[in-house]
């Protein structure tokens, strides 16, 4: 599923990300605070949707090879994270949909 | 240590595989002088005058029970205790190191005890070495001098863009998050680069990162060096402490060990070690309490021999 679609359907703001971010590919989501449990992860075409507003939520996305990560709660994205979603290519979303609701709002338009 | 390959290793690299690769045994004294419970203070001051040496385990039947110092000597001397038993003078507390532990271990000891010697105890607690910083240095001394030989004969190679030839060592702090990831993120960047498969550069990338978070997470510091060629990528992640009292509680998941500030940081979850595991080809991990842990994992990057599993 594109990304656009998505981004619409959690009514998320783009905060930063590549230029043609629309068309990025998701094929799978992951709804974690717990960065760990992120890292076990080890599906393609991955978006991460985490109330954990650091910037190691940016570089555990990076290392799993996800490309999106969408901040639940409208938490304050930090000037760090941007740079880093920045340095490692990554489209960094924010929703005010906590996490449980975003994960509904995905699962209802991803459901085959 | 590495035998495989030759490349020249990056200084600080070269010394943290000699503190891995060397045990303890392979640097002690071997030929010990220990006193028994029977001797008194003047048997004590007989054998350290004539041996030249500043200090001496105590042993009941090979087992270590003290040790005998210089300043207890001299502080039998003073209050005319040179007659007394041994027992009365000796330090009881004695912490003792094991043979088979590596060399990186005996130097955190040192900083974290006052002793200047440590008895060195086998498998069956029997004493049978003492290792003092002489001893380490020497040791140290001794590799160096050998791996600089080597080095000053091979060829300088000129630098291969594709080459997948690299090792450098990473420093972190203690609950330094800012920095946490950076390493690996940079060793990432490297292979991909280089075209290693993305499920490849990914297993890297992992491992790399867990040992990364743990040395700041939970140790006081430490390092983590990377050392690849064309063959594998290998991890090793060394600390100064505070040393794991259970590496099996570590390794189950699910287990941690972490405050609730390092689990607001969104680690602390149990999945660290196993996780490093679970995506390596080859795991090993090495600690002691008060002295430090170190994890080796390595990566195949030639498809045939790499897990099945991943």
């Amino acid at each position: 599923m594109e990304l656009q679609r998505i981004a619409h359907a959690l009514d998320a703001d783009f905060i930063c990300g590549p230029d043609d971010w629309e068309k990025i590919s998701i094929e799978s989501v992951v709804a974690s605070d717990l960065m760990s449990d992120v890292l076990m992860s080890d599906r393609d075409d991955l978006l991460l949707i985490t109330s954990l507003s650091t910037e190691q939520s940016i570089r555990s996305a990076g290392i799993v090879g996800s490309e999106v990560v969408v901040i639940a709660n409208n938490k304050t994205v930090t000037e760090g994270m941007v740079e880093l979603a920045g340095d490692q290519g990554i489209a960094l979303f924010c929703t005010r949909y906590p996490k449980y609701e975003a994960c509904v709002r995905l699962g209802r338009i991803m459901e085959p | 240590m590495n035998k495989e390959h030759k490349q020249p290793l990056q200084s600080s690299l070269r010394v943290q595989e000699l503190l891995y690769g060397l045990r303890i045994i392979e640097v002690m004294t071997k030929k010990v002088f220990a006193v028994t419970r029977n001797c008194n203070m003047r048997d004590v001051q007989a054998i350290m005058k004539n041996n030249s040496i500043s200090g001496m385990p105590v042993v009941d039947n090979k087992r270590v029970v003290g040790i005998v110092t210089m300043n207890d000597l001299m502080n039998a001397l003073e209050q005319g205790g040179m007659e007394d038993s041994v027992i009365k003078w000796m330090a009881g507390e004695v912490q003792t190191l094991a043979e088979d532990m590596p060399l990186s271990f005996a130097i955190s000891a040192f900083g974290k005890f006052p002793f200047r010697q440590f008895p060195v105890v086998n498998k069956k607690n029997e004493l049978t070495g003492i290792l003092t910083f002489r001893n380490i240095n020497h040791a140290l001394i001794r590799e160096l001098s050998r791996q600089l030989r080597e080095m000053e004969q091979q060829s300088e190679q000129p630098v291969d863009r594709a080459s997948l030839n690299f090792s450098k060592v990473y420093q972190l702090n203690r609950y330094d998050f800012e920095n946490g990831g950076k390493a690996s993120s940079r060793i990432k960047s490297f292979l991909k680069e280089r075209g290693v498969p993305p499920k490849t550069v990914r297993r890297v990338a992992v491992a790399s990162y867990e040992l990364e978070i743990n040395l700041v997470a939970h140790s006081i510091g430490g390092m983590l060096g990377f050392d690849i060629n064309e063959n594998r990528v290998k991890i090793s992640s060394h600390d100064r402490g505070p040393g794991i009292g259970n590496v099996e509680n570590a390794m189950t998941e699910g287990f941690s060990t972490a405050n609730e500030w390092i689990r607001s940081q969104g680690f602390g979850a149990g999945m660290g070690l196993p996780n490093v595991k679970r995506v390596s080809d080859e795991f090993a991990i090495e600690s002691a309490v008060g002295m430090g842990t170190m994890v080796q994992a390595i990566i195949y990057l030639k498809p045939e021999k790499q897990n099945e599993s991943q």
